[in-house]
Order: C-alpha cells, then structure tokens, then sequence
C-alpha cells in the first residue's frame, strides 16, 4: 500500500541577502517504484515551487544529482525512496562544491580546476594522420582504460572525503583516478616524473589518507582504493 | 639560504626544474615509522606478556634484552640504548603524522560533522587512529621515559611494583588501548594505501584484511589486559617488599 | 550592462559543439561555449550504443565502406535526407573515430582468434583476423548491413565525451557552464550573438560574436515520455524561431522500441545487437513474423510500430502502467552482460529490481517505444549555416543537415555530431575568421533591455493559470495525439489544444518574485518556447499526408514521393502568432545518387512511386555499366559533393589492395 513519506530538504539562496538557511518539510505519498528524482520533481511542481535541485540525465548516468541522503553522499536519481523505512529523508547539499541553491551545488567550476590541473587529457607529441590505421591497442589495455574512463565527475568521491572536507585544494580520487587513466593509455606520452609534477604533493596523492570513503561511495564502482595505492607507489618511485 | 628556497617560500611557484620530492619521502617515511612501531609493539606485548607464564619466563627474556647471553650478567644500557632509539622514531612518526591533524579548528568541525553524519567506516577508523595518535604521543613519551632513565628497573617484581605501588596501570590501561588500536588500524590502512594484498580480488581481501585485523587487535588487547592483571596481582603480593629485586630461581638453587 | 565579446560563440556543449569548438580554436578564433550544464553532463553522454563508422576492421564488418553506409543510411532516411550530407558525412566518420581514438576513446578493440557471439540467438563462433587484432571493433546494430557501430561497452555517448571535452581544455577552449541562451540577437538577418542567462547568479549578459553555432541537442521533452534527459527542451529552437529562423521537419521524431517501463530509461539497441530479443505475454518471440530478414534488428521505427502493433493485438503483458513487452538479453549469458552490457544491468537493477542476467522469465525486462531522438532541427545548408539568417550556423541533434532524413539510424547520431562538428565547424571557423562585424551598440543594448523587461513582465504577470500544468498537458497532448501513429483527427485536435495552451500561458502568475534564481520563472519562459517548438511538430505531423519513416499516418499509409519528397519548413512569421507558418523545400531526385526505392524493410509496395525516381534509377544504372575505374570516381559522376580536402581523402581499410 501506498504510505506517506516525508523530505526534509535544506534550502537557502546564498545570491538572495534576505534567505536564511532553513529546512523545509514536504510530505507527500509514495509511488510505485518512486525515486528522489520523481519525489523532487513532484514536490517542485505541486508543493513548493521554489525548490532547486539538479537532474538532467535522471538514470544514473550523467552525475548531476549527487546529495547527502540520509548523511550518505549518493545519486539521488538512484535512490528508491521504498529504501528507507521509517519514510524520511533528509536532503543536504553536497560539501566541499560551492552551494548555487537548496540542493544544487556547482561541480562544474570544481571539476574544470581539477581537470586543468592534472592536465586531463592525452599528451602527445605525435600527429594522428586519421586517414589512415588507428594505432593498435591491446585489448585488455583498452578495457582498463576504459574501466578508469567510466567516472562520471559526479564529485560523490570528494563530498565522501574528510581529506576534502579539510583541504580545500586537495584534489580528490577523481583527480587521482584520472591520473591513473592517462598513465596506463598507451596514446599518452607522459612518464611518472611528468604525472609527479602534477600530482606529487600534499594536495595530491600524498595528501589521501586512505579513508577509502571515496571507494566506497563512488556510484559507478571505480576501484578508487587500488587505483590510488598504484600511483602512490609509482609516485613514491620516481 | 638558497635563493630558489625564498622564491618559492614567497611566491609559491618553484624555480627548480622539478617538484620537490620531499612529500613522496616524507609520505613513504611515516609509513616506515609507523610499520617499525607497529611491529616493535607486536612483539613487545608478546614479549611483556611472558609474565603470564611466570615471573622466570619474564625474568629470563628480560636478561636477553639486557644481552645477558654476550656480557656476563647483562646491562640495562642495552634497554635504555633501545628505548631512546624507539624514542626517536616515535617522534619522528608523531611529527609526520601530526601534519594530517586537522591544523585548525574549522577544520576540525567541518571534519567531525561530516564524519558523524557520514558514519563511514573507515573515515571512522581514522579517527580512532588520529585519537590514539594523540594519546600515544604523551603516554609513550612518560613510558619511555621511565624506560630510558631506569632500565635496571625492569623485571618480574619491579615492573609489578611500578605498575601497582606506583599507581602506574591506569596509564598503562589507556597506553595498552591506545596502542593496539592505533597499530591494529595503522597497519590495515598500511596496506590499503600502498595496495600490498590486492590480488585477484582487492574488494574481498580488503573485507578479509580487516576482520584478521580485527582478530588480532582483540587478542592483543586480551593478553595485554591479563598481563596487566598478573603484574598488579604481583605487586599486591609484593607490596610489603616494595623496592626489592626479583632473584631468579636458578640463583636461588646456587644458594641453597 | 554586460556585454562580452568573442570571435565565435557555440551554444550547447555537447559532443557537437565541443567538437565545432576544437575546429575554431584550432583556427586561433577566440571560442565561448556555453552549456545549460556542465559540459560533461551534456545529452550525448547518454549515448550507450555505439558510433557507426565504416572501418570495417572487424571480421563481421568485413567489405564494409562508405558506399555500403551511405546506402543504410540513405534507405534509413526512409529518402528523405540529403544525400549530400551523407556522403559528406560517410567520408569524414571513419576519420572522426580514428581522431577521437587518438583523444583517448578507449574503443574497444578486436582480439585476435575465435570469439562466440550470438547473432540471431544462435551461439555462432567467428574469428578475428591475426592483422585486425588490436584494432577497433564494431557491433550489430539495427539498420545497417554491416557490423559497424564502434563503441566502448555500454558507455560511447560518455567516453567520446569525455574526449572531446578534454581536447577542447588542452585547446583553452573558454567553457562556461550553467548559462543558458535565451535570445539571440539578430538584426536584417543576420545573427550576431545571443543574450545569456547565469544560471548561478540570475543575470543577464549579452554575447557578441562573429559568428553563433547552436548545437543544443534535441527537444524530446515535449513529449511526456522520452528517453532524454530533462534538459532536452528545445529552447535552442526557440530562439532561433524566435528570430525568423526556419526549422526543417519538425514532425521527424524518432521512437525507440526499448526504452524500459516506467521511467523511460533507454535500454541500448546493443541489447538487440548482441542478440538480445523481444517477447511478447506468452514469452514468444514476435519479430521475425513481421520482419523475417531483419527480426528483431529492422530499423527502429519499424520496430517501434511493430512492437504497438503487437500490443493493439492483445500480446501486450498488463502492469500498473499500462501494457509493455519484454526484453530479453539473459539468453546472452551472464558473463557477457557483465561485461558489455553492464549500464543495462545497472539501470534494470536499480530502477526495476530486476537482473537481466537472470535465466528466462526472470531476466526480462518490461519496454515500451517512447520518443527518443529529433530528426527535424534548425534547418541549414551542407556548410551548417541557417538557411535564413546569416551568421547563424547549426550541427548536431538541434540542426537539419539532414543526413538523417525521416529516421535515423543507431549509432548514426553521435557519429553525426563530431562529424559535423569538423565539417561545419571548420566552415563555421572560415565564417567567423572572414566575417568582420560592425558592432552597432544600441542594437545590443535594446535586445538585452527587451529580454530583461520580458522577465520582469513575467514575474508581474497576475493571471490565473498554472505554467507547471500548462507544460503538464501539453506533453500529454504530444504523447497522444502526435505519437507513434497518427492521424489527421488527432493531429488537428493536438494543434488546436497547443495554441490555447500556447495563449493561457500569456495568463499565468507566478508566486515566487524572485528575479535572480527562481525556478519556477525559468518554467514560465521555458514552456511557452517549448510549445512553439511542440507546434511545429504538431502542425508539420498534420500537414503531411503521408507516412514516411518514423513519421506514420494511419491515414496515409503510403510512402508518397510523388507528393511529398519534400522537407517541411515552418517558422514564426510574427513573434504574436499562435502558430508557424509551412512551407517545402523540394528534393531533387534527379540528383540523387539513390534514388528512392523499397527500403529493404518494413511492407514492400507501400510507396507511392515518383516517375523520376525510375528515370533517375536507369540514368544511375547507366552510368554504373559505362562505367571504368574505382567506386570514388564513380561515386564522384553520380553525385559530386564538396568537402575539404583533408576529410576527402581515402580512408585506409584492412584488404584495400584488393580494390
Ligand atoms: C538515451 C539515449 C541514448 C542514445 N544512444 C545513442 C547511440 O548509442 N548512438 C548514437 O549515435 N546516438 C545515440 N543517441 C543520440 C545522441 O546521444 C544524441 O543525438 C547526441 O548526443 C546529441 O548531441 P548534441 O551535441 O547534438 O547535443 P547534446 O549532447 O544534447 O548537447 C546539448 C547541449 O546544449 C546545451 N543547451 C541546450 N539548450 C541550451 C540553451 N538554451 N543555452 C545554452 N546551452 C544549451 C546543453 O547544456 C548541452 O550542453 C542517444 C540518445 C539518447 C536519448
Ligand atoms: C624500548 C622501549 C620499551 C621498553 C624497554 C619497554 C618495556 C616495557 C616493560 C618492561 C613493560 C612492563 C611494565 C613496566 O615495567 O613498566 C612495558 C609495558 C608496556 N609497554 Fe613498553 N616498552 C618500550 C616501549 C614501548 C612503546 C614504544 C610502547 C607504545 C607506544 C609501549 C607500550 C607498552 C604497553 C601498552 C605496556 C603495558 C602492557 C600491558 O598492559 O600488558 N612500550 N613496556
Ligand atoms: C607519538 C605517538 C603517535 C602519534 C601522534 C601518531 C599519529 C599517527 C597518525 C595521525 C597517523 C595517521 C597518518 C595518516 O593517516 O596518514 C599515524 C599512522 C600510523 N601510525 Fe602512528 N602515531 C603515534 C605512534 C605510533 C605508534 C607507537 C605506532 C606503532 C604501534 C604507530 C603506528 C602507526 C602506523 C602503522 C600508521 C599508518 C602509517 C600510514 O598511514 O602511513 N604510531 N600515526
Ligand atoms: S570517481 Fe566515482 S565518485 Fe568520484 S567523481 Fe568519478 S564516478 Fe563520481
Ligand atoms: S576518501 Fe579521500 S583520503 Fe583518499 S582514499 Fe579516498 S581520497
Ligand atoms: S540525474 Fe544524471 S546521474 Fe542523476
């Protein structure tokens, strides 16, 4: 049978002067199959139209929607709201990103410095006639790459992290696994001294504590704890 | 001073062609402190627990310590050489590790909030080892101080009169707590940081990892805890003779 | 007030408008992009399937070329793209892959010696060749004769993605996330630039540029079921509307069969490709009674139709939410949809609480067509400029190139995008580098004025009607009445309905006054946008009496090239009418490299043939016979086609020596 549930979603507009930051309560009936998109959505069309969140893909793909549900950094497209018993969830925005509003946050401006600063893309010096044969590729290698190239920048690695929480330069699994990504991407003409510029310091790889928050929260299941400790010792080497 | 020191001390951008390979050091060196800590207790408890099979086992590898079987009657210096050494290391952790302290107060709300409200395990461990950290940092400095000033003080009566007469076993309890968890969790996220047991399946061996772990901090803190327990029974029964040396049953045969 | 200027400025930072960046910045142009989201989240990584591309590396793929993907395409097209473009573009897309692998696309690659695969759900056993080992493979996918949709497990749409986004950062591409255009700025016709909301702070900005490219994806959200993601409104084409511009076949909207019930997420056509298949209530096997040759893989909007057919026959299974089919992929094998098809098995898990890999009936999972893709869009030239305002350029699922024509096949449309993006974004780089604009200030200025005093008018707007169920009925009114199978009854009850709709949503007010950030009067300027684009749709559907591709009249059942080879153009002749205006572009038979014929698939004899395209058949069949030299120089005397030179150039293939 169809029960109540009720959310409790913190809202606040930090652009607004005279907004406070305060929870607001909605209480609203359960469907079939219902998820915190379809629940949000309906609350932000019938019960208070001022509410801010962010979906665009709503199918676990794209990485827009990550919250702390119920204390726990999650994708909220993905969360069946029959998961909680008692019926009630509450929404924060995720940490360590600049609040936009309510539950909406700016990954974007995060992930671009990330992506910029561990220079996230293949360096080569090598020009690509693209009429004729692509490079070859072992098959394994290609899919590891690709096991890597899944992240999603959904940033729940960084709002799960007590080292992000504290440092605000550190920067993240994400940064780290896209390190690893570019260093076994045979395209890439980079050595470990080159990554050691970008990520050998106490901002980056030496900076993780191992807290494994990050491993444990990532939706897409990205081996973040093995991935990390491989450029550590790589890092450590050079 | 080196002009490329104040340039990046002011500017923040180094003039040298390459990062500084310090941190990498510094990281991999308070992971080699903190193994050598964690192993030196994992004997140390087995060794100081000899008690448990009587005050002449505890005697006996006492005296090997004092390095009985080279010098004839052996020497506490050995002990005091050893301690001071254990000593530097320790502070030598404690330094490194200290710079992964929260180093402000904000800091360390914006720290305890989110782990409270996160509740992750692990994130949670760390605590624990950030607590013990802290704890150890004064508790085995007093420890080792005593170890260093009066190593001729260490043996089946005197250790019992210290930790009974002089009131030494609540602090001996909570060095007992802090340093079993804090190696028992050091040493499980020793391997999680450097991947040493990943194999074919890093997600299960880490699930094994720690309940092993898990296992091996509990028994260490039991025979820690009943090793305690034998030295204040001892020093109870001792009390009357405070002060007085403990003399091995072998002499005790010579003399009759 | 706050104007910003640049040398080219992209609107939209999906693979499309990523990729046209690198072309202009590689041409030393100044480039903005701007995205409604981060660029990253865009549409396109959505894509899971695959990207078709005539390699032909793989031994299923063997003999593949562009000649083969032109004809899949052309035939797709149900006739009704330009078959230009599809030269243009079957030519450049064996280059964009290789490009994009070099960018880092973790393509999968071939492996040398045997590999099972089930192809018609039989396990079959084929073997890679030794010199094809390690590069890329390709998969089936529905429509196309070959193997050829290259792709990275269920996750293209997000690796090539993340690819270009990256390239376009090493380029110092400038891209700024959460702006979101809301009008250009136009003036005699000619387009230079476009007012942009900040979607962090509110305000307004005005962008001037040399040149303006939208590529912001395609506007499924009008409808009330569709695979696409929110963002997809189609406020791209509004603007552009808004401006005078034309659209070209809006009322091509694609259906894909297996998006699963009920929350419309897409279950890639690599379920089928690999050999998954549909079943019906009983558990039976429906698609080779209607499609024997192609089964289960025929194009998609024969499938979509088949599939509703089917359910119209009672073989549909009941739910809470209507009736749906099943999809099977757990004949493929667990360790199989672990590996490649392991998004399907993520989204059927999470959302529906079932393992596909599960054996038999507890494996299956419930689908239903729902919209999925716009083949109609800004209507522009084989360069990508607006056919009607100078300046403005257009690529990607937003434009009418028209390569698609009136269905579009799998893999087909992010191929399109970064194919466009190098075709059109160095035609649109060569506009912004030659183009010097005489910047009239006032002409900014009264645009940016006009766009503010539009919001505030909003907020102050005291009516009684609710723009949250206006946008509400309106989908439905697509989903119902401009659906999978229409009908001139239907389609004319739809255009009526929108035009009130588009009226009541002059009469709205809205509660929250709130300039800065305020959801609800981003809905109150987003729905009346969408409703002109949902009225382009509708009207195009309704005139056009005839069924053609995706587009299916169950009053006209017939393919009418006699009539209606044509491409609708609608437009908004006045910024106050409730509805645009049509007219049609005419193909050309007589140019036409393949003249339109029986597509292969679907009912045979279900045209009403042209005379021409006979005439036509025998002039190309003439010069085929006469003809001495390879397949490009022939190509070149049945259609010649421009394209720069370094797109135009042969594309290596394993076996070319053989030619
Ligand atoms: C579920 C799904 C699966 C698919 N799978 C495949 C497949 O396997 N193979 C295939 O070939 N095709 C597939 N497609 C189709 C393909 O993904 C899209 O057609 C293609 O990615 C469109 O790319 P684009 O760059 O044109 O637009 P998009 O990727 O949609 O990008 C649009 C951009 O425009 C921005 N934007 C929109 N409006 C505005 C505005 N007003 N102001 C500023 N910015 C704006 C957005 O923020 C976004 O950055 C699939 C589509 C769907 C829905
Ligand atoms: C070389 C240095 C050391 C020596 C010689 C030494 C010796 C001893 C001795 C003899 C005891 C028995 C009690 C006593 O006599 O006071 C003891 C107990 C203990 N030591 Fe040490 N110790 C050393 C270093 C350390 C260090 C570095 C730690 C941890 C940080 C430590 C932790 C403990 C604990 C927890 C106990 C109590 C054990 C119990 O409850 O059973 N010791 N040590
Ligand atoms: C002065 C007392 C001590 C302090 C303040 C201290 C502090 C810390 C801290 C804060 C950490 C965590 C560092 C990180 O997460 O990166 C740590 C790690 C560790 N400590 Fe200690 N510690 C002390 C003594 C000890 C002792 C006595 C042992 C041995 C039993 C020990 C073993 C370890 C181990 C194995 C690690 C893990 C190393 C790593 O993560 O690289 N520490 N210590
Ligand atoms: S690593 Fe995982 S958690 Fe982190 S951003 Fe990528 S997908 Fe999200
Ligand atoms: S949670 Fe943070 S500390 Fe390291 S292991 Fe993950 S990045
Ligand atoms: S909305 Fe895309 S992941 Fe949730």
């Amino acid at each position: 049978m169809s029960r109540e549930i009720t959310i409790i979603a913190l809202k606040y507009n930090p652009s607004d002067e005279t907004s406070k930051p305060r929870f607001a309560e909605y209480k609203l009936p359960e469907t079939a199959g219902m998820t915190l998109y379809i629940a949000l959505t309906k609350i932000k069309t019938t019960i208070d139209h001022d509410l801010s969140s962010d979906f665009v893909c709503r199918a676990g793909i794209c990485g827009a929607c990550g919250m702390i549900i119920n204390g726990k950094p999650r994708l909220a497209c993905k969360t069946l709201t029959s998961e909680f018993k008692d019926g009630k969830i509450t929404l924060l925005p995720l940490p360590t990103f600049p609040l936009i509003k309510d539950l909406s946050v700016d990954t974007g401006s995060w992930m671009k410095n990330m992506n910029i600063r561990v220079n996230s893309w293949i360096v080569s010096t090598q020009k690509t006639d693209i009429s004729k044969f692509e490079k070859k590729i072992e098959p394994k290698v290609a899919e590891d790459i690709f096991e890597l190239d899944r992240c999603m920048e959904c940033g729940l690695c960084v709002a799960s992290c007590s080292t992000a929480i504290m440092k605000e330069n550190f920067v993240g699994a994400v940064g780290l696994n896209r390190v690893v990504r570019f260093s076994i991407d045979p395209h890439d003409e980079r050595n470990d001294a080159d990554f050691y510029e970008l990520i050998g310091d106490d901002d980056g790889i030496f900076g993780c504590m191992s807290l494994l928050a990050c491993e444990d929260h990532c939706p897409k299941n990205l081996p973040l704890q093995t991935k990390i400790a491989y450029m550590r010792r790589k890092m450590v080497m050079v | 001073m080196l002009n490329a020191d104040i340039i990046e001390s002011i500017t923040g951008k180094t003039t040298k062609k390459h990062k500084s390979r310090i941190p990498a050091k510094l990281d991999l060196l308070q992971s080699i402190t903190g193994l050598i800590l964690a192993l030196f207790i994992v004997f140390h408890i087995i060794f100081e627990s000899s008690i448990l099979l009587g005050k002449e086992t505890m005697y006996k590898l006492t005296m090997i310590f004092e390095l009985e079987f080279i010098i004839e009657g052996g020497s506490p210096i050995f002990i005091s050489i050893l301690a001071f050494v254990i000593f530097i290391i320790l502070i030598f952790h404690a330094f490194l590790a200290m710079r992964k302290f929260p180093n402000s107060y904000r800091e360390y709300l914006r720290f305890r909030t989110h782990t409270k409200l996160m509740n992750h395990s692990d994130t949670n461990l760390w605590f624990i080892q950030i607590s013990s950290g802290f704890m150890l940092f004064f508790l085995a400095s007093i420890h080792l101080y005593i170890m260093m000033t009066q190593p001729q003080n260490i043996g089946p009566f005197a250790s019992s009169d210290r930790i009974y007469s002089d009131v030494m076993w609540p602090m001996y309890l909570m060095l007992l707590v802090s340093v079993v968890l804090h190696a028992g969790v050091g040493i499980y996220r020793l391997i999680m940081k450097w991947g040493i047991f990943d194999g074919e399946n890093p997600r299960k061996n880490r699930v094994k990892t720690k309940k092993i772990i898990q296992i091996v901090v509990v028994f260490y803190l039991i025979i820690g805890i009943f090793s305690l327990i034998s030295y204040m029974k001892i020093g109870y029964d001792h009390r009357a003779n405070y002060g007085e040396k403990y003399i091995p049953q072998m002499e005790l045969k010579n003399e009759n | 007030m706050k104007i910003k200027y640049t040398d080219s400025l992209i609107i939209g930072g999906g693979l499309a408008g990523l990729r046209t960046a690198i072309a202009t910045s590689a041409k030393g142009l100044s480039t903005i992009v701007i995205s409604l989201v981060p660029v990253k989240r865009s549409h396109s990584s959505a894509a899971q399937g695959g990207m078709q591309s005539s390699l032909g590396n793989c031994i299923m793929g063997e003999g593949d070329n562009e000649d083969v993907h032109f004809a899949d395409t052309v035939k797709g097209s149900d006739w009704g793209c330009d078959q230009e473009v599809v030269r243009m573009f079957v030519q450049t897309a064996p280059k964009a892959i290789r490009e994009l692998a070099s960018w880092g696309v973790p393509w999968n690659r071939i492996k040398k010696g045997d590999r099972e695969v089930v192809i018609n759900t039989k396990k079959t056993t084929i073997t890679e060749k030794e010199e094809a080992h390690g590069l890329i493979n390709a998969r089936d996918f529905g429509g196309t004769k070959k193997w050829r949709t290259c792709y990275t497990a269920d996750a293209t749409g997000h690796t090539m993605l993340y690819a270009v986004t990256n390239e376009a950062m090493r380029l110092g591409v400038q891209i700024e996330d959460k702006k979101e255009a809301i009008s250009l700025i136009t003036k005699d016709g000619q387009c230079f630039g476009a007012i942009v909301r900040d979607l962090k702070k509110g305000g307004l900005t005005a962008y001037v540029a040399k040149g303006t490219l939208i590529a912001t994806g395609g506007y499924g959200r009008i409808y009330k079921q569709s695979t696409n993601a929110t963002i997809c409104k189609g406020t791209g084409h509004a603007i552009v509307l808004n401006a005078g511009g034309y659209m070209g076949n809006m009322e091509a909207i694609q259906f894909h069969p297996t998006p699963i019930v009920p929350s419309g997420i897409l279950l890639t056509e690599g379920c089928r490709g690999d050999g998954g298949v549909l079943r019906d209530k009983d558990g039976y096997r429906f698609m080779p009674d209607y499609e024997p040759e192609k089964k289960d893989l025929a194009s998609r909007d024969v499938v979509s139709r088949r599939m509703l057919e089917h359910i119209k026959k009672g073989k549909g299974v009941m739910s809470p939410y209507g009736e749906h089919l099943w999809l099977d992929i757990s004949i493929l094998g667990r360790k199989h949809i672990e590996k490649n098809l392991r998004d399907v098995q993520d989204i059927s898990k999470t959302f529906n609480g079932i393992d596909p890999a599960d054996k038999d009936k507890k494996g299956w999972m419930p689908v239903l067509p729902m919209q999925h893709y716009s083949m109609g869009g800004i209507r522009v030239t084989p360069k990508g400029e607006s056919v009607n305002i100078k300046g403005l350029f257009s690529c990607g699922e937003s434009a009418c190139w028209d390569m698609h024509g009136f269905n579009r096949l799998g893999g087909n449309s992010v191929s399109e995008t970064v194919v466009a993006g190098m075709i059109v974004g160095d035609y649109f780089g060569d506009f912004c580098k030659k183009n010097n604009i005489n910047i009239d200030t006032k002409m900014v200025e009264d645009e940016l004025n006009k766009q503010d005093d539009y919001l505030n008018n909003l907020l102050k707007l005291d009516g009684d009607e609710n723009i949250y169920d206006i946008k509400n009925e309106m989908r439905i009114i697509m989903q119902n009445f401009v659906g999978i199978f229409r009908n001139g009854k239907d389609l004319k009850i739809a255009v009526e309905k929108l035009k009130t709709l588009l009226q009541k949503s002059k009469n709205i007010k809205i509660k929250n006054k709130c300039r800065l950030l305020n959801p609800e009067l981003e809905e109150a300027y987003k729905v009346p946008m969408m409703l002109k684009v949902a009225l382009c749709v509708a009207k195009g559907a309704r005139e056009r009496t005839e069924s053609r591709g995706a587009h299916h009249r169950e009053d006209f059942l017939k393919r009418d090239d006699k009539n209606w080879l044509n491409r609708t153009i609608s437009y908004w002749k006045n910024e106050d009418d409730l509805e645009p205006t049509l007219k049609y572009e005419k193909l050309d038979i007589m140019k036409m490299e393949m003249p339109p014929a029986f597509r292969g698939y679907g009912k045979k004899g279900n045209s009403i043939e042209n005379p021409i395209s006979q005439k036509r058949q025998n002039e190309v069949d003439k010069i085929t016979k006469e003809h001495k030299g390879d397949r490009y120089e022939l190509q070149e005397k049945l259609m010649p086609y421009e394209l720069q030179e370094i797109y135009k150039e042969k594309n290596q293939r394993l076996g070319d020596e053989n030619e």
